[in-house]
């Protein structure tokens, strides 16, 4: 159905395409993978109208096309949900299935937008909404789900996923599955952007590897396992994606007694000690993320304890934290975790000022003294730290967006979704700068809903549900079943034990 | 011979250099253009009528751009801020405070004014709003401290400030070039203007990286005062007057020198020196179609113009850059 051949894109000296092949054929989901910054999103944005080639040519159903704007690509029947969501979140599901569609006519009343965009929703899975709600009211699954009813409702025959489950948790992601085997059943083509290699496996028919800007030959994914696939992303073999666990573990140094917060339904304790990992596994809105909130000054304490090496820890704001040591990196770092915009140097030495700076005005000698071990220590190019933070793959934004704490000599290091949005390559950089500073005495504390960052990672870690922590568990003993029985469905788990 | 047009094309409207080349072709373009026609037009002294002309604006543009680089779009306030302060600094002369300690007092006031702004600011998360409402504040009180009048000034001291010619160029043309130096330098160089520039290009980070968002804003609106003060103080020592309308319009002709220099209204990125050179540029183009005789409704009706297409220019330049 779409044949894409020898596509070529630069941006003035750099090269994000240098020429990729992509065919796929109706009734077909084929997967899109490579490293950060291989090309992906350019080729796929390419496809979707919203950059055009330099090079190369599109050919669907035999016609040879060029778009010059989204909404040529839209008429040929290619459909793109972006990694960013485009949901209007005060209109209604409904309205946000027809979003930019004139067909849906001029004069829209709710209950007809409703009544239409009923059997689209239903279709993706989504019968228990209201479709009259605002979409503000959905979950981020939800509100993916919603955008591919779009696709639908377009009758695009290729269409074109970007990530969809990057942000998703495990449950959630089997509902944009299901969404996915809805649009193949109605015979559509679908291109699937992702870093999670387990949908590669249960979901697509082939794949196409990118790799420095260039496609290899699409091949099935029955013939592959999961370390070939990983081979040909990275040109190289990964032994180990995770490090050593905690060599020498101390005495206590971040405890909470009892600890009660917004996001939380009953009190949490929790001691952290030096020289450990320790893990906070949940879902969305499980109250793993809560927690982290709660240490970082980010929600208040309701009510019990927290000591940070003995004494009262009790941040009125991220400011009073990270003044204690306590530094926090969310799980949003183009959000709040760099300055897209301005040189990684700067994003390195933002929380730091005071050491790069002299009687008031930045020494420029200290400050490259300052940034250049933080950027070799987390492996990006000391070459690169002039160029703009926002420029870098996802990856290298991951790492200076940890690696600008690293600069505070902090005595605790709160992380959300350590590795969201990241290439395998990059993770496993990730995870051994987290073992480091652990083994330095600096303790990590990180909320994740992957079962297998928790489990590889983590030295103990906490399993939460709704709100509750279910409990703590040495990661040598967990295995990935047990996790995912606590973080979805603890009472079950709590039988499975009795039994 | 379409292949090399097309790699070329991209190459040469990519990043900084773009934008320098952009402004430089632009400036050069029309200087050769007016040049031609208008032989008056280019000449040294014309040049140094030109800065004269544009320091006003100028001074005050370049404070402006401390607000808009801190993220905070624009102050509104600007134009009556000037005039309070002139009035202040006249009331204090005639009082017999002497010049000196008057152009201190005033300044610091201005420092108070601006600082008490930014700090409502990041309260009222409304720049525009909140600088409205302080806007009519300070209206409100010159016109109360001046009685609605004239407050004519005779003192030889404030004379000699607001008329002196170093060099023989007016001491404002000095203060302008001079201003913009700094400025340049204090964005640049210094740790408050890092903490601007970072505040600015992405408030969430800054604030998680525990830097003081507040604190940003309040020296942005500082600056921009004491911008006030500086050209208050001397237009009243040179004119040897002050009332409350005297600065009216000044708001939206430093706005049009910011956008016109390029600095980024998103924040985070830009120079006060780009801010300068818009009101250079601004003058430049109000004195050509002064010397050509245009009548007033076409010149204001040109310049807009001009504001439009060089923001949208640089928004342009700006999107093609990511």
């Amino acid at each position: 159905m779409l044949n894409m051949s020898h596509i070529a894109r630069r941006y003035g000296a750099a090269v994000a395409l240098e020429s990729a092949d992509l065919s796929v054929a109706g009734g077909q989901v084929m997967a899109l993978l490579g490293e950060n910054g291989a090309g992906k999103s350019t080729l796929v944005k390419i496809l979707a109208g919203l950059e055009t080639p330099d090079a190369g040519a599109i050919e669907i159903d035999g016609r040879r096309r060029r778009f010059h704007s989204p909404g040529q690509a839209r008429e040929a029947g290619v459909g793109y949900v972006a990694q960013e969501l485009s949901i209007v979140e005060h209109l209604s599901a409904a309205e946000n299935v027809f979003l930019g569609d004139i067909r849906a006519g001029w004069y829209r009343s709710p209950r007809r937008i409703a009544k239409r965009a009923r059997p689209y929703l239903d279709a993706m899975g989504l019968s228990h909404i209201d479709a009259l709600a605002p979409a503000g009211d959905l979950s981020v699954g939800e509100r993916q789900l919603v955008e591919i009813a779009r696709l639908l409702s377009r009758s695009a025959r290729i269409a074109i996923l970007d990530e969809p489950t990057a942000a998703l948790a495990d449950a959630e992601i089997h509902k944009v599955e299901n969404a996915v085997r809805t649009l193949v059943a109605k015979g559509c083509a679908v291109i699937y952007v992702t870093h999670r290699l387990r949908e590669v496996f249960r979901l697509c028919d082939r794949v196409t590897v990118l790799r420095s800007a260039r496609s290899f030959p699409a091949v099935d994914v029955a013939s592959l396992d999961v370390d070939q696939l990983i081979e040909k992303m990275l040109g190289r073999r990964l032994d180990q994606m995770f490090p050593e666990r905690a060599r020498a573990i101390g005495e206590d140094l971040l405890v909470l007694r009892q600890a009660q917060g917004p996001g939380l339904r009953a009190p949490v304790s929790l001691a952290v000690r030096r020289g450990e990992i320790v893990g906070l596994a949940g879902q969305v809105g499980s109250g793993a993320n809560a927690v982290l909130r709660l240490i970082c000054g980010l929600a208040s304490l309701l009510s019990g304890e927290m000591t940070l090496g003995g004494e009262a820890l009790a941040p009125g704001s991220l400011r009073d934290a990270i003044a204690r040591g306590v530094c926090f990196c969310s799980d949003d770092r183009k959000r709040d975790g760099i300055f897209a915009g301005r040189a990684v140097t700067e994003t390195l030495s933002a929380p730091s000022l005071s050491r790069v700076s002299r009687f008031g005005l930045i020494d420029g000698e200290r400050e490259r003294g300052f940034a250049e071990p933080l950027a070799r220590r987390f492996g990006l190019d000391p070459a690169h730290l002039r160029r703009k933070t926002g420029n870098l793959s996802g990856g290298n934004q991951q790492k200076a967006a940890l690696g600008k704490w690293v600069g505070v000599d902090p005595r605790v290091l709160l992380v959300e979704e350590p590795t969201r949005g990241v290439d395998v390559g990059a993770r496993a950089e990730i995870y051994g700068q987290l073992r480091r500073l652990a083994n330095e005495g600096v303790p990590v504390v990180f909320a994740s809903s992957d079962t297998q960052e928790v489990i590889g990672l983590a030295d103990r870690f906490a399993t939460f549900y709704q709100g509750r922590m279910v409990r703590m568990w040495n990661a040598a003993d967990a295995t990935p079943e047990a996790i995912t029985r606590d973080v979805t469905h603890p009472e079950a788990a709590a039988l499975a034990k009795d039994a | 011979m379409s292949t090399v047009s097309q790699g070329a094309r991209p190459a040469l409207l990519h990043g900084k250099l773009a934008r320098r080349f952009f402004w430089a072709a632009a400036a050069a373009a029309a200087l050769a253009l007016a040049g031609w026609t208008t032989p008056a037009f280019l000449t040294l002294d014309n040049l140094f009528v030109v800065v004269r002309a544009a320091s006003t604006t100028g001074v005050v543009a370049i404070g402006m751009s401390y607000v808009t680089i801190s993220g905070n779009l624009f102050a509104l306030s600007a134009g009556q801020l000037s005039a309070l302060l002139g009035i202040v600094y006249a009331l204090l002369v005639r009082a017999g405070a002497g010049a000196p300690a008057a152009c201190g007092a005033t300044l610091v006031a201005a420092a108070g004014a601006g600082a008490a702004q930014g700090y409502a600011m990041t309260i009222v998360r409304n720049p525009i709003i909140t600088t409205i409402a302080f806007g009519a504040v300070f209206a409100g009180i010159a016109a109360l401290i001046s009685g609605n009048g004239n407050i004519r000034l005779h003192n030889e001291i404030a004379t000699w400030i607001g008329t002196m010619r170093p060099l023989r160029v007016p001491i404002q043309s000095w203060v302008f070039v001079a201003w913009a130096l700094v400025s340049a330098f204090i964005v640049a160089k210094t740790r408050v203007g890092r903490l601007l520039t970072l505040s600015g290009e992405n408030r969430l980070a800054a604030q998680a990286s525990g830097l003081r968002v507040d604190r940003a804003a309040a020296f942005a609106l500082a600056m921009l005062g004491v911008s006030c003060a500086i050209v208050a103080i001397f237009s009243v020592s040179q004119f040897s007057q002050a009332k409350a309308d005297m600065f009216s319009g000044l708001d939206i002709d430093c706005i049009a020198s910011v956008l016109v220099g390029g600095v980024a209204l998103r924040g985070g990125r830009g120079s006060p020196v780009q801010a300068a050179l818009g009101a250079a540029l601004i003058a430049l183009l109000q004195n050509f179609l002064l010397l050509r005789a245009l009548p007033s409704g076409v010149r204001f009706a040109i310049v807009g113009a001009l504001v439009v297409a060089a923001t949208s220019g640089f928004h342009l330049l700006q999107r093609r850059e990511r």
